[in-house]
């Protein structure tokens, strides 16, 4: 089974290499994006390969219940079609392990005035709260794994929730298929604070002003549930504001509120996920440090007896940091820390538990150019867990990443 | 530039370098420097060199005026005086816009180039080429950085934050090229009579070269380039 797929990745990998245009391909591979109709329409793609050891035990980096971050390949192509200087069509179809591919990005982009730096988005677009969501792409993400608030999978479900505070601590450690007694009867993956690998759909408007910007959204879905159709009636409004106080340095504040369960789970009103965020990046010569944090709160339509909460919180923060040690080598690292709210079960938990188990991750790495746009890079990984079957996992994991 | 067309510029640049020879054996009898001048003209509009497709962004990008992407023309191999002076000049090339200023400079081997970063931003100059490879980390507006080029051949260089800045260095081990204008044309002076092959290079078309004598007496010698494909 993995032998046949890793065949048909790297076939993907050879068609993606011969298809591209003699021009380039005469540079060995391309690295200006394919270009039409006087540069009007313009066409990318990235292609990332992962390949690293087995984790069907402890499922840290899973990002569903099929994928791990650390075996994956994913293809993506990228398009703009800019009919008039105010007006761009943007899309990305993607594919993970060689899935039907889908789009992960399909918007129309607008610039009403044009001198003035305020873009209206609509459609699948991407996320403007807090900072990783929109810097995945190329080596924008330091190391191989994410960040455990992008992509580790608590136990909650949009389509099932729990009847009290043991049907939640009895997933503890189970988000990558968790189930529960109310909706769906069919075991499935849980959700993470924000989905690292599905945008939402809706409009949203950025605003640039000098050092600040400004960024708002109306969407379907919510953080940890993006959706292209909405599924509860109910709209997330998000906002996010940016500083540049001093060349190289970013500060960013971001909010959300949206209604996160299904209708079938929740049929009179859908309660809110909340969030709250706090990003910052520091860059200098060969230097890049960025901090994040995702504070996120579900609620539910009842209390989860027997303790009295009506919510569940969890807080992801993270450091990371990368050096470029000589021009083509680099090393990076991220310390990162996913916690939850205390519950009080009746069986399980009844001095009080964290609802799902915490968890740290370590990763250091290093990376190499073996072209300005395409990066050869390994990393070590080790996870730590205070709950579930497996406790404590190291991953080694090797990566090329290639894009035009 | 193709891989080929590379090797070939790297090859003459090269043996530019090491050449002893300049041209046809010189006449004992008073002689003359002569000028080489044409024009190169490109059969296709260079591609412009476009961002990546960056479905991330919150909104509109900055558009950018396409870099001058003038044409470079030198003589391979060089004349035996070419190599008897150094350069002294210490050249720039500007961060601003967005863009690198000028898109492509022509240097002699030994040469400092300044990198004064004169836009509102961090840039991150670099280069992954084998004549030069360096990286000059992120820098404010108002500072400047300076890379020495010791060897003759290509240097890309590039921002390491905005994909479409680049430009192209070609470190020669002589003095006999000519950077075009912005009509195409050349001029290559005090060039001894011999005969030569003069060499056009553009980043976006193969190499193209033709013989050419300079007699005795001097005088101008137009030798004109039409690159690209057919």
């Amino acid at each position: 089974m993995f032998t046949s797929r890793l065949i048909r990745c790297l076939l993907t990998l050879a068609v993606l290499t011969c298809a591209t245009p003699t021009s380039a391909r005469a540079q060995a591979l391309p690295e200006r994006p394919i270009q039409a109709f006087d540069g009007k329409v313009a066409l990318g793609a990235e292609v990332i390969a992962t390949g690293g050891n087995a984790d069907d035990i402890a499922f840290f980096n899973y990002t569903d219940y099929e994928h791990n971050a650390l075996r994956m390949f994913r293809v993506g192509v990228s398009g703009l079609y800019r009919p008039a200087e105010w007006l761009s069509f943007v899309g990305e179809l993607r594919s993970e392990d060689l899935d039907s591919p889908t789009a992960y990005a399909a918007y129309v982009r607008l610039r009403p005035w044009r001198n003035r730096s305020l873009d209206i988005q609509a459609g699948r677009i991407p996320p403007v709260f807090g900072s990783f969501g929109r810097r995945q792409y190329e080596t924008g993400n330091p190391v191989i794994g994410y960040p455990l608030a992008y992509q580790y999978l608590t136990s909650l479900r949009s389509d099932a929730i729990p009847a009290t505070a043991d049907d939640v601590l009895r997933m503890r450690a189970r988000g990558w298929r968790s189930s529960f007694p109310i909706g769906s009867a069919l075991p499935g993956p849980g959700i993470p604070l924000i989905s690292g690998f599905q945008w939402d759909t809706g409009v949203e408007m950025t605003w640039r002003t000098g050092i600040v910007e400004l960024a708002g959204s109306v969407t379907n879905g919510t953080l940890s549930s993006p959706r292209l159709g909405d599924d509860n009636s109910g709209k997330q409004l998000a906002a996010r504001v940016g500083v540049t106080p001093v060349v190289g340095l970013v500060l960013g504040a971001s909010a959300a509120r949206g209604a996160w369960l299904s209708e079938a789970v929740a049929p009179d009103s859908s309660p809110a996920q909340q969030s709250f965020g706090a990003d910052a990046e520091y860059s200098r010569d060969h230097w890049i440090v960025r901090w994040e944090l995702v504070w996120s709160r579900w609620g539910f339509p009842h209390a989860l007896t027997p303790d009295t909460t009506t919510t569940l919180d969890s807080l992801g923060s993270w450091v990371e940091g990368r050096y470029r040690v000589t021009p083509r080598i680099f090393v990076a690292a991220r310390a990162d820390h996913l916690g939850f709210s205390t519950l009080h079960g009746a069986t399980i938990g009844t001095a009080g538990l964290p609802w799902d188990a915490p968890v740290r991750r370590i990763e250091g790495g290093v990376g190499y150019y073996l072209q300005r746009n395409f990066v050869l890079r390994t990393s070590v990984q080790g996870n730590w867990r205070e709950g579930g079957r497996d406790r404590a996992r190291t991953y080694l994991s090797g990566q090329l990443v290639y894009w035009f | 530039m193709s891989r080929s067309c590379f090797a070939a510029l790297l090859a003459g640049l090269m043996a530019a370098a090491t050449a002893h020879i300049d041209g046809d054996a010189p006449p004992k009898t008073a002689r003359a420097n002569g000028i080489i001048r044409g024009r190169v003209e490109l059969r296709q509009p260079p591609a412009d060199n476009a961002p990546r497709v960056s479905v991330a962004d919150l909104g509109m990008g900055k558009t950018h005026e396409p870099p001058d992407r003038r044409s470079v023309v030198y003589l391979d191999p060089a004349p035996r005086a070419a190599f008897e002076r150094a350069d002294e000049t210490r050249p720039r090339m500007d961060q601003r816009d967005e863009t690198f200023e000028p898109h492509v400079l022509p240097i002699v081997v030994g040469t400092t180039v300044d990198f004064p970063n004169n836009d509102h931003t961090y840039h991150n100059v670099f280069s992954l080429s084998k004549t030069k490879t360096f990286d000059l980390g992120r820098y404010a507006a108002g500072r400047s950085k300076s890379v020495r080029f010791d060897r003759p051949g290509i240097v890309r260089v590039f921002c390491d934050i905005h994909s479409h800045m680049s430009a192209f260095i070609l470190v020669f081990a002589h003095r006999y090229f000519s950077l075009s204008d912005s009509d195409g044309a050349y001029r290559l002076e005090n060039v001894p009579p011999g005969t030569y092959t003069v060499v056009a290079w553009n980043e976006s078309a193969p190499l193209e070269s033709r013989r050419v004598v300079v007699p005795d007496a001097g005088g101008e010698v137009e030798v004109n380039f039409a690159l690209g494909r057919r």
